[in-house]
């Protein structure tokens, strides 16, 4: 399994799959859990930079199939702990749920009392959700600034709705105390696992006859569909995968973190993704990996002492990025490799588009 | 219940009037320049701020405030857009996410020198209590009508420089089709720089009469951009009525369903109804055919 990668990239591969998987090893629990967190981050970040970095198509609302994921695994996790520990709440159902009145979980939750149901339940509704916002837009080219607008609407919505029905959702302090799997070993070795699958996954999607058009399409929408090919289609295709793999991502996140709340599926965390994968280099898999770990690691390592400060660099640095550095940190070292490659090997370097990509795509 | 109804259907005309100061700036500069502005949110924020500081430092009232955050936020909004928008030509979705860094930098940058509290600003002391509806006993506040007659002014004012001035046929030349303007002989960066410090401005404007009504935080702003995202999608570009009908049926339908189901569902119902109505007509309600 070379996990389709250049030979002189897959000992770099092996080599920092092999570093995270010894990392609990030789750091303490409290680094172990951030690092799996981070991986369910990198996760987000991947499914944002395919529908992103290679399809063109910019939501700022993906945090709501990833919060949307986290929240059917949180609730089936909290009705299972709360029906096993009755002495925990005094009744067999969660603590919100007692405070906003509820004498008995709802008829229509039940199922979700085992994860079995839940976690899977959660993917194929978010993998829905998607299909049918991407049917509505894609399909009457809705592209662009509309799009992110949109998006950023419908996750601001999901956020307040989340607040609003705190009986069911726990509301504005969100879902915690369900018996997490932190501090697991093996449940991090899962994380890991279910990451480089799907990497492994989003590499055989981009360099496929498919990632092909998808890139196609990130260039020039219009000249795309005059080839022949049903744009539409492609674009909720990916889209659609896409919000599954965030649902996966958000469903091991609230499993791990033990506590869920309405951030994880408001326009916070949907633009923040953006950011990462902007930092690290869009259209490019591996930079959805470094953007996220580089921005998150120094903020956790950062924030315990400036957290006022951080925000503010954390804007400064995405400005900069966007207007210096468009194609991130892992375009720009790929592109300027490239370069060199081709000019030892006495060729002229290839004209590479930019990962920005055609925007202003007539309509027509 | 049918005059609840009323009553809340007429508190719908003061939150049409404050979204639709709000989207009048962000249309002018979206038709224009195709860009969506992340930060238009903050630039309300720092306009309820500016009546914040006139209000206790300076001891002047909401009055004074209006025209203050209107030219206070007409330079921010000169300075993002010779700094950092103009960098970004011809890439609008590059632009909407510098102007989002825009937006964080400037919501911590209010928290570090105002931080997180809230803050209250008073509606002037000429504007206090209620008048009857005429036809019925209903109170209505004077500041909420003031906000309405304030908005058809901006407004007024708004078309007047589009459609009867020099620099409003320019605008309307850059709108309608930019390479052509240019070859022209309109100076298409200027047009841009003023389309852009003026719609910053309307959106201090807005931040004003935004503050006595609701609290002043750094994080106040967000909700009111969306909705003003939503009245551009919905009433199209490039034409003032477009703005108007959107900000119109957006604002009432979320106040009469806010009073019927509750705020969240108002929201949704609507959101909804715009996804569908978009469906229907992808450029929105009124747009202007460019060429």
């Amino acid at each position: 399994m070379s996990l389709g990668l250049p030979r002189r990239y897959l000992a770099l591969a092996v080599l920092v799959i092999g570093v995270l998987f010894v990392f609990p090893f030789y750091a303490g629990d409290f680094r172990m859990n951030q690092l799996g967190l981070f991986l369910c981050f990198v996760m987000f970040a991947l499914s944002l930079d395919l529908i992103w970095g290679f399809t063109g198509i910019l939501s700022l609302g993906n945090a709501v199939y990833f919060g949307g994921g986290a929240y059917f695994v949180a609730l089936s996790l909290k009705l299972k702990y709360a029906a096993t520990n009755p002495a925990r709440y005094g009744s067999g159902i969660p603590d919100f749920m007692e405070w906003n009145g509820l004498t008995a979980v709802p008829v229509w939750m039940r199922p979700l009392e085992n994860i079995w149901f839940a976690a899977p339940a959660g993917i194929l509704a978010m993998g829905l959700l998607a299909f049918v916002f991407g049917f509505i837009t894609f399909k009457r080219h809705i592209y662009g600034v509309y799009c992110a607008v949109i998006t950023l609407a419908e996750s601001l919505i999901f956020e307040e709705l989340i607040i609003e029905k705190q009986a069911y959702t726990g509301g504005f302090n969100g879902i915690t105390d369900y018996g997490s799997y932190s501090s697991n070993i093996n449940f991090y070795w899962v994380i890991l696992a279910v990451t480089v699958v799907f990497f492994w996954l989003a590499r055989r999607i981009t360099t496929s006859h498919f990632g092909m058009i998808l890139q196609s399409i990130r260039e020039n929408e219009l000249r795309s569909e005059f080839f022949g090919f049903e744009v539409a289609n492609y674009k909720i295709f990916v889209f659609t995968v896409a919000a599954m793999m965030s649902a996966v991502a958000g469903g091991l996140y609230a499993a791990l973190n033990g506590i869920i709340s309405h951030q994880e599926i408001g326009p916070l965390l949907s633009v923040e993704g953006v950011i990462w994968v902007a930092v690290g280099g869009r259209g490019t898999l591996i930079g959805a990996f470094v953007g996220t770990i580089l921005i998150k690691g120094a903020e956790s390592l950062l924030s315990e002492q400036f957290a006022w400060m951080w925000g503010l660099l954390v804007g400064l640095i995405f400005i900069l990025v966007i207007v210096l550095m468009p194609d991130g940190i892992v375009g720009t070292l790929l592109r300027r490799a490239r370069r060199r490659r081709a000019l030892a090997a006495g060729r002229a370097p290839a004209y590479e588009p930019r990962a920005t990509g055609a925007e202003d795509t007539p309509t027509a | 219940m049918a005059e609840a109804l009323f009553a809340q259907f007429l508190t719908g005309f003061s939150i049409v009037a404050i979204l639709l100061i709000i989207s009048l700036g962000l249309a002018v500069i979206f038709g224009v320049m195709r860009v969506i502005n992340m930060a238009h949110g903050d630039f309300i924020m720092v306009g309820a701020y500016v009546a914040f500081v006139m209000q206790e430092y300076f001891k002047l009232n909401l009055f004074w405030g209006i025209p203050a955050a209107f030219l206070v936020l007409a330079g921010i909004g000169m300075t993002v857009e010779w700094g950092l928008i103009r960098q970004l030509y011809g890439r609008p979705l590059e632009t909407l996410l510098a102007t989002w860094g825009v937006s964080v930098v400037l919501q911590q940058g209010i928290r570090l020198i105002f931080g997180p509290e809230l803050r209250y600003v008073r509606a002037p002391q000429l504007l206090d209590g209620d008048f009857a509806v005429p036809g019925s006993n209903l109170p209505f506040p004077y500041f909420r009508l003031f906000i309405i007659i304030l908005a058809l002014g901006l407004l007024l004012l708004t078309y007047w420089i589009l459609y009867r001035t020099d620099v409003g046929m320019r605008v309307r030349a850059v709108n309608q089709n930019r390479p052509m303007a240019e070859v022209l002989g309109i100076d298409t960066r200027r047009i841009d720089r003023f389309v852009f410090a003026f719609g910053s401005g309307l959106a201090g404007v807005a931040g004003t009469i935004l503050a006595p009504i609701k609290t002043v935080s750094p994080g106040m702003g967000f909700p009111y951009a969306v909705d003003s995202y939503m009245v551009i999608v919905l009433g199209g570009v490039g034409r003032l009525v477009g703005t108007v009908a959107g900000a119109s049926v957006i604002g009432e339908s979320e106040t009469v369903l806010a009073f019927l189901y509750n705020n969240v569902i108002a929201k949704l119902l609507v959101f909804t109804l715009i996804v569908l109505v978009i469906r229907v007509f992808p450029q929105g309600l009124f747009t202007l055919q460019r060429r």
